[in-house]
This record gives C-alpha cells, sequence and structure tokens, in this order.
C-alpha cells in the first residue's frame, strides 16, 4: 500500500496539537531524563579531560650528586633528551634546588642544607606517566646520579580513583538512560492509549500495521527531537556554567582540567539529540505494538 | 462468500461462543443472525473479521480461507468486508467527511479518488448536507449512517452488522434497514447479527438462529421467532439446508 507522506505529516502535525498536553509531557520527560543523562556524561568526559590534564604534568626528577662532574651532568642530560619517551626535561641547578627546599621543608630540616650539599636536577615530563617508571630505571646508578623519583604510588591512586569515578559518571548515565527510557515510553504509552479507539477503527477499515505505526513514529520522533533539543540546550549551559565558576587564574584546579573542548561538548550534544529521536520513535513503535494485535 | 465448516469456539473461561456450526452465505444474500445474548452472535462476526480465532473448523471470507491466512494478509480480508457495530465507531474530533474518508485514507486511496467517492456515498446514505459536522452534533441514526458510509465506501464485498440498530428507535431502525437493503441491492452480502425482533420480522429475509452457539434455524424468509403462518419454527429448513 502506498505510503503517503503527505498523510503521514497531516496526521502528525494534526495528533500532536490535538494531544497536546500529552505531548508536552512526552516533551517535558525526555527534556528533564536526557539532560541528566547529558550532565553525567558532561561530568565523565570532564573527568577524563581532568585525569589527562594531570597526567600531563607528572614529572620524574633526576637528582645529580652534588660532587658529580660537569661531563657526568651533561651525559645524563644527552641521554634524557634522546629519550622517545620523555617529552620534557628543565635543568635546575643546585642554587635553584636549594631555594626551593627553602619553601618547602621546615626551617630545623634546612638550617642542615646548604647550596653545595643540594643536588641539582633534571625535572623531565615522560609522555606519559607509566613511563616514568622506565626513566627510573635506565637512570638509578648511572654515574653522577644521587637518585630518580616520580610520584609513582600518587599517580596509581589517581589513576584508580579517576577511572572509578568515569565508572559511576557511566553508571549513573545508564541508569538514568534506563529510566528515562520506562518514562518515556510510559508517557508515549499513555498517549496512544488514550487513542485506541483511533487505532482499533483505523484496523477494522483494513489499515495495514505499518500506515498506523508510521505516523504514531513520526510524532514520537518529534517529541524526542524536541525534548533532545532542550536537554542538548541544559547541558550546554551546564558547561557553560561550570566553565564560568573555574578560576581562570589557576590553570591547575579541578573545574579548569575538566573543562571540554567544543567537539567534546558537540558530541555529548549530538549524543543526547540521537538518544531522544531514538527512544521517541522506537519507543512509540514499541508502546503501539500491542493496541495493533486487534 | 461467505461458509462456516464445522466451527467451534471457546474462550478462556470455557464458555464454548459458537458449537460445530455449519453455514453457507451466497453472493448478494441478505442474511439476519438472530438469538438471545450469549448465543454466539457477535463471536461469527468477530470472527468473519479474524478478530477471534475458532478453535475448530474452517471458515471462508469472499473466497478465501482465513483460518491460515498470515496476519500481514488480514488488513486485505479487511477491506473486503465493511462493519457496523452497535456503538457506530466514529472518531470523535473527525467530520462527516473525514470520518468515511479515513476508511479510504487508510487504505492508501489516491485523494481524487477519496474526494469523489465520499460525497456519493454520503449522498446514497441522505448526510451529504452534514458532511462538515462532527459525530457529537448528529443523531444516533445519522451516526449509524455515518458508519454504514465508512463501511460502503470501499465498495466491499461484504458488510457485517452487530446489533446495528440497538441504540436507535424503532422507526430510526427502520431508516437504517431500508438503506441496508439498499446496499444489498448493489450486490454486496448484507449479515446482521440482531435481537431487534421488529425489524426481522417487517424484513422477512434469510434468518439464521442461534442458540447457545448452534444454529437451531435456517430460514429463508423467516422471522424472528415462532413463525405466525406456520405456527412452529420451520428446523426442518435447516436440515433441508445441511443436506443440500
Amino acid at each position: 500500500m502506498p505510503l503517503s507522506a503527505d498523510y503521514i505529516a497531516r496526521e502528525t502535525a494534526t495528533n500532536l496539537w490535538r494531544n497536546r498536553l500529552m505531548t508536552i509531557a512526552a516533551v517535558l520527560t525526555v527534556a528533564v531524563s536526557l539532560a541528566l543523562v547529558g550532565a553525567a556524561l558532561l561530568l565523565k568526559q570532564g573527568a577524563a579531560n581532568a585525569e589527562v590534564d594531570w597526567q600531563r604534568g607528572t614529572q620524574v626528577t633526576v637528582w645529580m650528586r652534588p660532587t658529580s662532574s660537569v661531563s657526568e651532568a651533561s651525559a645524563v642530560k644527552s641521554e634524557l633528551t634522546q629519550l622517545p619517551y620523555v617529552h620534557a626535561c628543565g635543568y635546575r641547578t643546585q642554587l635553584d634546588d636549594y631555594h626551593e627546599a627553602g619553601k618547602l621543608l621546615p626551617s630545623s630540616e634546612f638550617s642542615a642544607l646548604t647550596a653545595k650539599t643540594t643536588p641539582a636536577s633534571y625535572r623531565c615530563t615522560p609522555n606519559q606517566p607509566q613511563e616514568a617508571q622506565a626513566v627510573i630505571d635506565r637512570f638509578s646508578g648511572q654515574p653522577g646520579v644521587l637518585k630518580v623519583t616520580a610520584p609513582l604510588p600518587e599517580i596509581h591512586t589517581m589513576e584508580e580513583t579517576i577511572t572509578v569515578l568515569q565508572w559511576v559518571f557511566v553508571a549513573v548515565a545508564l541508569v538514568l538512560l534506563l529510566s528515562a527510557g520506562v518514562l518515556i515510553l510510559n508517557t508515549i504509552r499513555m498517549a496512544i492509549f488514550a487513542r485506541r479507539r483511533e487505532v482499533s477503527v483505523m484496523k477494522l477499515v483494513g489499515a495495514t500495521n505499518w500506515f498506523i505505526r508510521l505516523p504514531f513514529m513520526s510524532e514520537g520522533l518529534i517529541q524526542g527531537l524536541i525534548g533532545s533539543l532542550v536537554a542538548a540546550s541544559v547541558v550546554f549551559g551546564l558547561h557553560e556554567l561550570l566553565n564560568g565558576l573555574a578560576n581562570p587564574n589557576d590553570p591547575g584546579s579541578v573545574l579548569a582540567q575538566m573543562r571540554l573542548s567544543g567537539w567534546e561538548l558537540f558530541g555529548t550534544d549530538a549524543v543526547v539529540i540521537v538518544i531522544g529521536v531514538l527512544i521517541g520513535s522506537v519507543g512509540s513503535a514499541i508502546a503501539i505494538r500491542r493496541f495493533l494485535d486487534v | 462468500m461467505i461458509r462456516f465448516d464445522n466451527v467451534t469456539k471457546a474462550y478462556k473461561n470455557g464458555t464454548v461462543a459458537v458449537r460445530n456450526i455449519s453455514l453457507d452465505i451466497q453472493k448478494g444474500e441478505f442474511v439476519f443472525l438472530v438469538g438471545p445474548s450469549g448465543s454466539g452472535k457477535t463471536t461469527c462476526i468477530r470472527m468473519l473479521l479474524r478478530e477471534e480465532l475458532p478453535d475448530r473448523g474452517r471458515i471462508w471470507v469472499a473466497g478465501r480461507e482465513i483460518i491460515h491466512m498470515p496476519k500481514w494478509r488480514v488488513p486485505y480480508l479487511r477491506r473486503n468486508v465493511g462493519c457496523v457495530f452497535q456503538d457506530f465507531r466514529l472518531l470523535p474530533n473527525k467530520t462527516v467527511f473525514q470520518n468515511v474518508a479515513f476508511a479510504l485514507e487508510v487504505i492508501g486511496r489516491p485523494k481524487n479518488v477519496v474526494e469523489t467517492q465520499v460525497p456519493q456515498v454520503l449522498e446514497l446514505v441522505g448526510l451529504a448536507k452534514k458532511r462538515d459536522n462532527l459525530p457529537s452534533e448528529l443523531s444516533g441514526g445519522e451516526q449509524q449512517r455515518v458508519a454504514i458510509a465508512r463501511a460502503f465506501v470501499n465498495r466491499p464485498l461484504i458488510l457485517l452488522a452487530d446489533e446495528p440498530t440497538g441504540n436507535l428507535d424503532p422507526a430510526t431502525s427502520q431508516g437504517i434497514m431500508r438503506l441496508l437493503d439498499r446496499i444489498n441491492r448493489t450486490g454486496t452480502t448484507v449479515v446482521i447479527a440482531t435481537h431487534d425482533a421488529a425489524l426481522v420480522d417487517w424484513m422477512r429475509r434469510r434468518v439464521v438462529e442461534l442458540d447457545q452457539g448452534t444454529v437451531v434455524r435456517d430460514q429463508a424468509r423467516g422471522v424472528y421467532g415462532i413463525d405466525a403462518s406456520t405456527g412452529s419454527v420451520p428446523r426442518t429448513e435447516v436440515a433441508a439446508r445441511r443436506t443440500s
């Protein structure tokens, strides 16, 4: 049977208007549910970004003996710059480290130090924080090297924490998605239940299931689309709010580290819209199934 | 046109609605299914529309065996079978024209066909002037005429009516019967399940009487109950038809 696009468009528009209270209920349900899902996805992505940002700052310190020769120091430097897994290295003189120790150590310990007894150091950033161990293995015991340190246990703990945090956000998003799906399905089902008489008349005059289903799916699609557009706007607003709250003078703050790029925000919004459209149209098709069995 | 062959139907609660019925209805016949409530009339109508499936036996409608018909073909069967109900089943938010046009639109008839056929059938049922009214603005009789127009607009081979005058006064009911008779004269087979003794007696058409799911009488120009002219229920006709 030919399915007229004109018929579907007309029926969809008429029914959306005629059942406008139900339409508003469905749109609001989609909007609220998917805004929560989008927010959870936003936080998950933010946590992933914070992890990357944090890992980028992981440093390995190669401490040189205070008694090391210039040739030993330059040999270490040259080797460090040639390593493919070392991103960048900076040299700090004994005096630099002495001044830093003055800031970090309690005065009782600092008073035991002099600039000549303080080790000079190379502060290196590996490409991946896990590669800090390779730097430690390579330079420990080398001539002129006192010791090599990296915050490996802290890295491990932080990675574990962020991984758990990301899974929590994914789980929250999935639970919200599931409850959103059930809520939306229920709202659509209520809307269709109110029109079961119309469906039964259509069946009795010989309409095929697809002929009945398509206008309902098209209605669900539009409700899902409008609801998800509202949800995407809420996600965008939330992102802007978090960005506004992040202190621009402190790039190391958690909110600044969680900041999403334009593409990541677009991706999150796209996921929200696709879910809304799918839930709306497929939900309608599922909801109407029981009323087609006349 | 319609054939029941040893059909039995029981519901889940154990009620046997139809018990071993065999019945033939020829093309162009006008048949009343009569009998008390629970005798199986509505179940027969529902089985003809394939809203219900029998537990045993076979049914043919418009030359097709419908029990083993795949589900996807059922809509095509229903396009050959118009149906009218006691409660009219009109869509309250569509006008008279739209209600009738709906039956053509859902089967994919082009707009020009809809715009030609709907006024014709509204003329036939006498509602041409009320094409823009909503069902709530019509009397019961007029609403039933709209339902008949909707059932007939597709020119089905068979028209089924389940208690079509159940909600109407006697005068209006006669008007509906005249209309169904007119439709029957176009060659459409008409089957009416009814309680309305006066109408059956007035029409004097073939009467199939059901009682507790069984055919107890099948009379060519029958009346609702005992035939006044013979003083008895002519059960012999049942046997005669079965053997023929």
